[in-house]
């Protein structure tokens, strides 16, 4: 067995260890991972001391998956032997808002690895896993240079927090707020990555930013014009009734094939605030949401043509949010219930860049 | 004069990917991410001087030269 996935709930993180590691027991862990409930005071310590001679990573989450099962209040847990993973190199960015460069800290990991050369030289091995603690809000810009100074392909999500607890990463045993978890890894068999966000362009209209603040996540106009007009005029709806479609008629930057969905948060004094900045210059279309169950199935089933040792969603919680209100946790747990998965519902997505209302998917073959 | 976006575009993927289609791919996302709309860009497109300093930033930003 190559992977492992529990789902564990207890009392508290030293109980959750311990049921891990009782599950675990003569499996070789060379990497875990792990999707927390908020509720639940330093998970990483009480599992890193539980496999000491494991890589252990993870983040808070509002709600996890496992398989078919969806629950709050729980752990969703991976574990990788080295069938799966044979090396894998964490490390830790701090003061992420502070925008560090990150050369620096991928010229180690490519070089625990031989060196960027015999990275690339195999390069249908090497895959990131990127934990986000999510009220950095600095997703966008760590993205960006990031995928400057490294070619393997990152995928992850920002943690999310349950009523109780706050939003945080893991790993070597501690808990970091304002940070980014880096994992690179060395699969055997590969990787896939899927990203499918059920989100369809609404108008081919395309709209120009011509004003937006990056950093602080506020557009402000549209080819000239404030955004919100340009907005309501896309959708044909009243301008003050904008907000009321700012999720099931997000924004995508289309790249090709690709969508990169980009969502309205709120109205602030001139302009609108994103869960995701956008440069300007950038062509943006306004999209609509689809039906995530049947784009979900769609995209699993046309990229796992085979049987994955273990795949890991990212999905955002507003989706999670949708699926619970269209009461469809069932049939889309479901599919990922064929494979060994465990998810989070996420703060925000990532791949190449920063994401919002998608789902990422990291799939080890 | 017109072309010398496109030309740059294709110079850094070229550079970048060393024949990976799956990096040439992701340069040419990571470029639309950051503001540059990379398929609009033609050996017609018209030389925009703010468009192609961008590009040579970006290319700054990879560690390659066009």
């Amino acid at each position: 067995m190559a992977v492992k996935t529990l789902s564990l709930k207890g009392p508290d993180s030293k109980e959750i260890a311990l049921q891990a590691q009782n599950a675990l027991a003569g499996f070789d862990a060379k990497l875990v991972l792990f999707f927390a409930s908020s509720s639940y005071d330093a998970p990483g310590t009480a599992l890193q001391n539980a496999f000491p001679g494991a890589s252990v990573i993870g983040s808070s989450s509002h709600s996890e998956y496992c398989g078919s099962s969806f629950t709050d209040g729980s752990v969703s847990l991976m574990a990788f032997d080295a069938q799966s993973v044979s090396d894998a190199c964490v490390r830790v960015v701090e003061h992420i808002a502070d925008e560090p460069d990150l050369r620096g800290t991928l010229d180690e990991m490519h070089s625990h690895f031989g060196g960027v050369e015999e990275v690339l030289a195999d390069y249908e091995h090497y895959v990131g896993i990127i934990l986000f603690e999510s009220g950095a809000k600095a997703e966008e810009v760590f993205m960006d240079r990031l995928g400057t100074v490294t070619d393997v392909l990152f995928v992850g999500g920002s943690s999310s927090a349950a009523d109780t607890g706050a939003s945080l990463v893991y790993a070597n045993g501690q808990s970091y707020e304002g940070a980014a978890v880096l994992a690179m890894l060395r699969t055997v068999n590969g990787y896939d990555v899927i990203k499918t966000q059920s989100a369809h362009i609404f108008s081919e209209r395309k709209l120009l930013v011509t004003r937006s603040d990056l950093r602080n996540r506020v557009l402000y106009e549209f080819d000239n014009r404030p955004c919100g007009e340009v907005y309501a005029e896309v959708l044909g709806v009243p301008v003050d009734q904008i907000q009321n479609y700012f999720v099931s008629n997000p924004l995508g930057m289309v790249a090709g094939d690709e969508i990169f969905v980009r969502t309205f948060n709120q109205i602030q004094d001139e302009g609108i605030t994103l869960h995701c900045g956008i440069p300007e210059g950038t062509e943006i279309n306004v999209l609509k949401i689809g039906n995530i169950v049947d784009d979900t199935k769609k995209a699993l089933d046309d990229a796992i043509l085979y049987q994955p040792a273990g795949v890991i969603n990212f999905n955002c919680l507003y989706r999670t949010l949708e699926i619970l209100n269209e009461k469809q946790v069932e049939p889309y747990c479901a599919l990922f219930g064929r494979y060994p998965s465990i998810g989070l519902s996420t703060g925000g997505e990532a791949f190449l860049g920063h994401i919002n209302e998608t789902s990422t998917i990291l799939v080890i073959k | 004069m017109a072309g010398q976006i496109h030309s740059m575009i294709q110079s850094i993927i070229t550079q970048k990917s060393k024949g990976n289609s799956v990096i040439a791919n992701s340069v040419k996302t990571k470029m639309y991410l950051k503001g540059i709309a990379v398929d609009k860009y033609t050996p017609a497109s018209p030389d925009d001087p703010a468009v192609i300093a961008k590009v040579r930033d970006i290319a700054k930003e990879f560690g390659v030269r066009v």
